[in-house]
């Protein structure tokens, strides 16, 4: 039994071997980096392999911004009147309820009005009232649930489908079932937040066991990909006289081994490298970007973090335009005393949404209006969520929520997806998601269902279980699909 | 026996198959349909409504339409999905395989047998089945056979037509075999004398020095931490550090030098705290059960805090026996295993084993009994020391004026006064730093005269309030006599509050003591502004101490004048005092695990840890023989004890398989069983099954110990052959299971790493063990973050299994290398080529560094000759003088560019990376 089922993955790198393998007994190694460059072989695969797409894609790419610190879908997007009615009163039945926190206190009206919205009348809160205004655009889901109500593990379940570290995250998967579009740009980008990275920070992009070159490479626009430029204290011509004496040693070693592809794609990595050293400093460079553009993403907005939040969303729309295939995008930091730099309300809500609304608002609406603007919405997923909801009473004592993964509200739009289109409820109180509940795993079966991935068949060998992003769960959510 | 019987059948099955293709081909369809259809397609479950396990079913097809129309693959649905790779799902079948199923509708998709089974494996699944040492085959090729290992490897080679690779040339050989061995490279005098050494037993005497080189255990003790998922970090929601973890690693390295025989490696790591010889490196094995990621987060929701525990057990099971077992028992924690005998209740009697073990640190004793007791004497003194100390604290001026004392500390602070009589103590707070709620750990009244005594815990406890709804922060933490974050008090007012301490009767009190957090991991909540207030009555305060008279900035504290001697005099005592303790060692915090004794482990429905179902006793895996069965009351440590001698029980047919194979796997790059840590139905088949039962036996006969095993390998033909492609070999055996060359491989991070500072000449391979360097800098958020150090000195140029590793947080230049992190267990490196990697091995600080000493090291080395130094910087880094064309070239860019550009360009060439 030497023929035991390899893994997508595992046969086409196989193939691409016996590829490489024809290549190079006829090339010289300078036309085969070239050549393997252009074949994509090395930020990810083309898409090409066996069986993939498993059906025709609605959606090229995606851009998942991802709230951290859980957002309260009854501040935002969750409307529920009977909040208002009832402001004041214990939530019936849940006398006896011990949250994440400890104790609560009762039934909490939003601090914020509650407007209808576009033609849609969808109502949302006046706390993101310019994303709001997009209502129209948006496919929301108020049933999701998480399994978790701890930061972490819920950012990482959201992340990538299990609430413990080490395994591969969405952006991780579709890099390796679908590769790159681009020549000389990562397949899957990270974007954390001005105020720093989400809670276990890379492992919200890490590639598990999926092989490196699938991890998410991570950089905004303000901090660059590390080791990305050659250090001041190295003059352009040493620099390139390393690099040309490196690159004839490896030819002539790959003379010396005809037909070893993996040296071969290590000589073309250099030249990917080198393209790259190019391509990202262009894609990060926004002075050419109109006043309008400027203007419309907050780029000179007097809140720095509210104008380097805007700076992360031109940069992710410039990825998009360049093919980049999978981008996280951060709002938020890892939980540095409640409510500070993530939106983790948990004793001041008002105050602390206050804070957060206006950076997150104006430049995701700017992003998500641009994309449409450009023709970029067609064949582009956008994802809105965050890790779990939050209470609708007040912890004992405060005038915040505490952590609620029984009922929250995450949202899509774009490529394939229902426009002004709302799925399932929490009940009158928005505590529990009651109907047609979602899990995360349902929503990652989604949205690789739009880009043509059918969650059961991608796969990958490891540690005795072809694991899935899906574990052995998700449903696809057909009713969102257009 | 079994081989011949097994050739045997071969051989006529061969017979029968040439005989007669359609049967060949029903037969082949036939073993798919069992291994990888009917898992989903049969009569339970049928997906898709399309049941292929019989005749009338499988014609019939499923929800969409007929499945197969005999005689018409072209018109088959099955074919098609066979054939657009879609089914099997992730698995898509080999073109011999789909031929086979076009061959067998085309002549009537006849079922000679129904139904046909899906095959998953049983009791007799082969890796259950006992070891026994197979005979030797016989080869053709005599000569070619150094160790037994090549009779068994050429007779495959020979049955298959090919012919091994020639020898690799000596250097090759000493690079290959020293990264193997020690993942460094060998120096140019090693390489000479190697190739010069004209003895008879030149090869055994260059491994035998690589055996016994401590930088062996350095190298294979982090093959064992990557099947352990060792970090020193919890993982989850804080990754909060674990600075006390490291003994573990220092264990696995020690573990590996001394070859300890495999059971005493299983007895100590599940159970070392419980066995009666060993010093505390040992006593710290147990790091191994707790190793893995740990929630650390205090949850108040009850089911929450439930499945953080079932979690932890969880990682125990699956580490124990995917590490030792090969098997995937975790698969079973829901439900029965899908493929392989292991049944639910098995796990839950594993889980069993586990139940008493908690993730935390523990105090573990050094072993010299006088040293001991002299320890004690030490600490005593220590205490006397610290009481002193406070006692030369200036007495607080709550009515002075300017700084007198030193400034606040959120970790501790005296405040001193005259004796004075004392029936309430109130400590009032007016201002924190931050202006949150203030936070106070242990307030602390200690009574005046010769035997001082902390009165409060004496005390009854009164705030102004308390912040609600956190369990880890009440009133009553105040006085417990326990420290830490974790069991102090917050008031429920922002930036304000008071706490008091009242007694029944008045006692004469002359300092009380009080902290944010003693063990110094928050700064935030701290008062800044406060008094200390006493009264006899009610009411009558008068203030004894306040901020007023602190220094407000951090700085060297002022004591008072008078006092100087005598407190520098402690000082220097104390230090003397502390660093004799650590040299006694009496004893030492380590990761790893408390023990209780456990209640009643329950089977769990679907593993939700709210819905329990029966009581189950602590077991091994009843498939595995002989079975391992413990009462239910059996005491916590007897159950781990017993699970080891079962694990190491040279009758256990797994472990020892599992063990052998991982040898194998990482001297060639794979394992005889390509997945070292699945042993069953999912996991690879043996290439050699007689190789690997042999090499088990033998090493069984050879006391359960690795270094006689890595001689067999090493010094074998197989492992001696060059890496040269044979065009004829590939396209029969393109994966080169049949070693008929060595595989060439990347270097892993660590070697990388380690080879650019040891041919850079900066290695420091004397800090051997203790605390890992540091690439983070320090920070002490609730949630860590992890900013890299900018500037690595020579206190980082350790071997990097030496690094400190917290968990997710790749080293910011190597992690790229495929390095784990600590998440999963790795029983596998990948080796992938990306970008990244170029741009870390290019433009890093730590590479620019190294070669700029590279280059400092060829000028002191090989003089001012660009050539000579050309001729140097070669043997360093690649184990060869340059040809010619190279030293020119070489020569050249040296006089232009420095000594340093050659330096980079070698450091990130395929000749320095891959192993030959």
């Amino acid at each position: 039994m030497s023929d035991r089922p390899l893994s997508l993955g595992g046969h086409r790198l196989l193939d691409r071997r016996r590829f490489l393998a024809r290549l190079s007994s006829g090339m010289g190694g300078i036309a085969l980096g070239a050549l393997l460059a252009e074949q994509n072989l090395l930020a990810g695969e083309p898409t090409s392999a066996v069986g993939l797409p498993h059906h025709p894609a609605k959606a090229k790419r995606v851009v998942h911004l991802f709230c951290t610190g859980a957002v309260s879908h009854l501040d935002t997007w969750d409307y529920k009147p009977e909040l208002l009615k009832r402001h004041g009163e214990p939530l019936p039945g849940g006398e006896k309820l011990r949250t994440f926190q400890g104790e609560n206190g009762n039934l909490a009206r939003s601090p914020w009005a509650f407007q209808p919205r576009g033609e849609s009348g969808k109502m949302t809160s006046d706390l993101l009232p310019r994303l709001g205004q997009l209502a129209d655009e948006i496919c929301f889901v108020h049933s999701m649930t998480s399994k978790t109500n701890t930061h972490g593990p819920g950012e990482i379940f959201l992340s990538t489908g299990f609430t413990s570290e080490g395994y591969p995250s969405l952006g991780s998967w579709v890099s390796y079932a679908l590769g790159t579009e681009n020549h000389d740009l990562p397949a899957y980008v990270a974007i954390p937040d001005p105020r720093g990275v989400p809670q276990q920070g890379p492992a919200n992009w890490a590639a598990g066991f999926l092989p490196a070159m699938h991890q998410g490479t991570a950089f905004n626009a303000d901090k660059p990909i590390p080791h990305l430029n050659r250090p001041g204290s190295l003059s352009e011509a040493d620099d390139r006289a390393s690099r040309d004496f490196l690159k004839k040693l490896n030819d002539d070693h790959l003379q010396r081994h005809p037909g070893d592809a993996e040296l071969a794609a290590r000589i073309a990595s250099y030249e990917l490298a080198a393209r790259m050293q190019l391509g990202a400093p262009e894609v990060s460079d926004l002075s050419g970007e109109s006043p309008a553009t400027r203007k419309l993403y907050g780029l000179d907005d007097s809140n720095a973090t509210l104008a380097g939040f805007g700076r992360n969303c031109l940069l992710a729309r410039r990825l998009l335009e360049r093919g980049v295939r999978f981008i996280t995008l951060f709002n938020g930091a890892f939980a540095m005393g409640e409510g500070n730099l993530n939106w983790d309300g948990h004793r001041q809500i008002a105050s602390d949404y206050n804070r957060h609304g206006p950076i997150l608002d104006q430049p995701a609406a700017a992003l998500l209006s641009d994309l449409k603007a450009r023709g970029l919405l067609d064949d582009t997923l956008f994802v809105w969520t965050t890790e779990f909801g939050r209470m609708p009473t007040f912890q004992k004592g405060t005038n915040g929520r505490d952590h609620n993964p029984s009922g929250f509200t995450a949202w899509l739009a774009g490529a394939g997806v229902k426009k002004a289109f709302s799925f399932g409820s929490t009940d009158e109180f928005g505590h529990k998601a009651v109907d047609r509940v979602v899990d995360v795993h349902d929503f990652h079966a989604t949205i690789l269902h739009l880009l043509g991935i059918d969650h059961e068949r991608l796969t990958y060998y490891h540690n005795g279980a072809h694991r899935r992003l899906t574990d052995v769960h998700g449903k696809v959510i057909r009713d969102l699909l257009t | 026996m079994l081989i011949n019987t097994g050739s045997l059948i071969l051989a006529l099955a061969g017979l029968t198959l040439a005989d007669d293709p359609a049967r060949e081909a029903a037969n082949r369809v036939r073993d798919v349909l069992a291994d990888k259809c009917l898992a989903c397609h049969s009569a339970d479950p049928k997906k898709g409504g399309l049941d292929l396990s019989r005749r009338e079913p499988a014609w019939q097809g499923g929800e969409n339409g007929p499945a197969i129309v005999p005689g018409k693959p072209g018109e088959s649905l099955l074919i098609e999905k066979l054939e657009s790779g879609e089914m099997p799902p992730g698995r898509a079948l080999k073109p011999e395989e789909i031929a086979a199923f076009r061959d067998w509708v085309k002549s009537g998709a006849a079922y000679e047998i129904e139904p046909v089974i899906a095959r998953r494996a049983g009791p007799d699944w082969w890796s259950l089945r006992p070891i026994r040492k197979p005979e030797i085959p016989s080869v053709k090729d005599r000569a070619w056979v150094k160790t037994p290992v090549d009779s068994f490897v050429l007779a495959q080679l020979e049955s298959a037509g090919l012919e091994p690779a020639p020898e690799a040339d000596r250097p090759a050989f000493i690079r290959r075999v020293t990264f193997d061995l020690t993942g460094l490279p060998p120096t140019p005098e090693e390489v000479d004398g190697f190739v010069d050494d004209r003895a008879a037993n030149a090869y055994e005497t260059l491994v035998n020095r690589l055996l016994e080189s401590p930088r062996y255990g350095e190298r294979w003790g982090r093959h064992w931490l990557d099947v352990v998922r060792f970090a020193e970090s919890h993982g989850y929601e804080t990754n909060n550090l674990r600075p006390d973890a490291w003994p573990y690693r220092d264990y696995v390295i020690r573990a590996f030098n001394r070859d300890l025989p495999f059971r005493q490696f299983v007895e100590e790591q599940l159970a070392g705290d419980a066995l009666p010889d060993g010093d505390w490196l040992t006593r710290s094995a147990t790091g191994f059960l707790v190793a893995g990621s740990h929630d650390v987060v205090g949850n108040q929701e009850p089911s929450a805090a439930l499945q953080q525990r079932v979690d932890d057990l969880d990682d125990m099971v699956a580490t124990t026996s995917t590490a030792f077992l090969g098997l995937t028992v975790q698969c079973s924690r829901c439900h029965d295993h899908k493929f392989d005998p292991i049944s639910q209740r098995d796990y839950y009697g594993l889980q069993a084993v586990f139940a008493g073990v908690n993730h935390a640190s523990r105090d573990v004793a050094r072993d010299d009994p006088d040293a001991r007791r002299e320890a004690e004497v030490v600490r005593a003194e220590l205490a006397r020391i610290d009481q002193r100390l406070d006692l030369l604290e200036p007495l607080a001026r709550p009515h002075g004026s300017g700084p007198a004392r030193s400034p606040i500390d959120p970790v501790r602070n005296v405040e001193r006064f005259e004796p004075v009589e004392a029936r309430f103590v109130r400590f009032t707070i007016r201002k924190t730093s931050d202006g949150s709620e203030p936070c106070v750990d242990e307030l602390e009244v200690w009574s005046s005269g010769p035997e001082p005594r902390n009165l409060a815990r004496e005390g009854r406890l009164s705030a102004s309030s308390s912040l609600a709804g956190y369990d880890i922060h009440r009133l009553e933490h105040l006085n417990d006599g326990r420290t830490g974050n974790a069991r102090s008090w917050i008031s429920g007012e922002a930036g304000q509050g008071w706490a008091q301490v009242e007694w029944k009767s008045s006692a004469r009190i002359d300092r009380v003591v009080w902290g944010r957090d003693r063990d110094g991991a928050y700064r935030d909540r701290t008062a800044s502004d406060y008094r200390v207030e006493v009264a006899t009555e009610p009411g009558q305060w008068r203030v004894v101490a306040s901020s007023v008279d602190r220094a407000p900035r951090v700085g060297p504290a002022e004591r008072l004048e008078a006092n100087r001697p005598e407190w520098d005099g402690l000082i220097r005592k104390r230090n003397d005092l502390r660093k004799r303790l650590e040299t006694l060692g009496s004893s030492i915090k380590v990761y790893a695990g408390t023990f209780t004794e456990p209640g009643p482990t329950h089977v769990l429905r679907r593993g939700d840890p709210t819905q329990k179902l029966d009581v189950v006793a602590p077991s091994g895996v009843k498939s595995v023989r002989p079975a391992l069965s413990l009462s239910l009351g059996a005491p916590e440590a007897e159950r781990r004890l017993a699970l080891a001698r079962w694990i190491g029980d040279p009758a256990n047919p797994l472990s020892t398989r599992v063990l052998v194979n991982r040898a194998w796997h990482y001297h060639f790059g794979r394992g005889l069983v390509a997945t070292p840590s699945d042993f069953g139905f999912n996991g690879d088949r043996p290439s050699h099954p007689e190789l690997l039962d042999w090499l088990a036996a033998e090493f069984q006969t050879n006391g359960g110990r690795l270094k006689p095993l890595h001689r067999l390998i090493v010094l074998s033909s197989a492992y001696r052959q060059s890496s040269r492609l044979d065009e004829h070999a590939r396209s029969i055996d393109g994966d080169n299971r049949k070693l008929w060359r060595f595989s060439p491989r990347r270097l892993e991070a660590e070697e990388i790493r380690d080879a650019i500072l040891s041919v850079a000449g900066t290695l420091d391979l004397s800090t051997i063990g203790g605390p890992g360097y540091d690439l983070w800098q320090p920070n002490t958020n609730y949630v860590v973050v992890f900013t890299p150090k900018i500037d690595l000195g020579p206190d980082t140029f350790r071997r990097m299994v030496y690094q400190f590793k917290p968990r997710s947080q790749p080293d910011p230049t190597f992690g790229a290398f495929d390095c784990p992190d600590g998440g999963l267990v790795a029983p596998r490196r990948n080796s992938s080529t990306t970008a990244l990697q170029a741009l870390n091995l290019l433009n890093s600080r730590f590479l620019l560094d190294q070669s700029n000493r590279f280059g400092e090291r060829l000028k002191r080395e090989a003089g001012e000759d660009p050539a000579k130094q050309a001729d140097r910087a070669f043997r360093l880094a690649l184990g060869r003088p340059p040809t010619a064309d190279e030293r020119q070239g070489a020569s050249a860019l040296i006089h232009e560019h420095g000594a340093n550009s050659l330096a980079r360009a070698l450091f990130n060439s395929n000749e320095f990376l891959y192993v030959p």
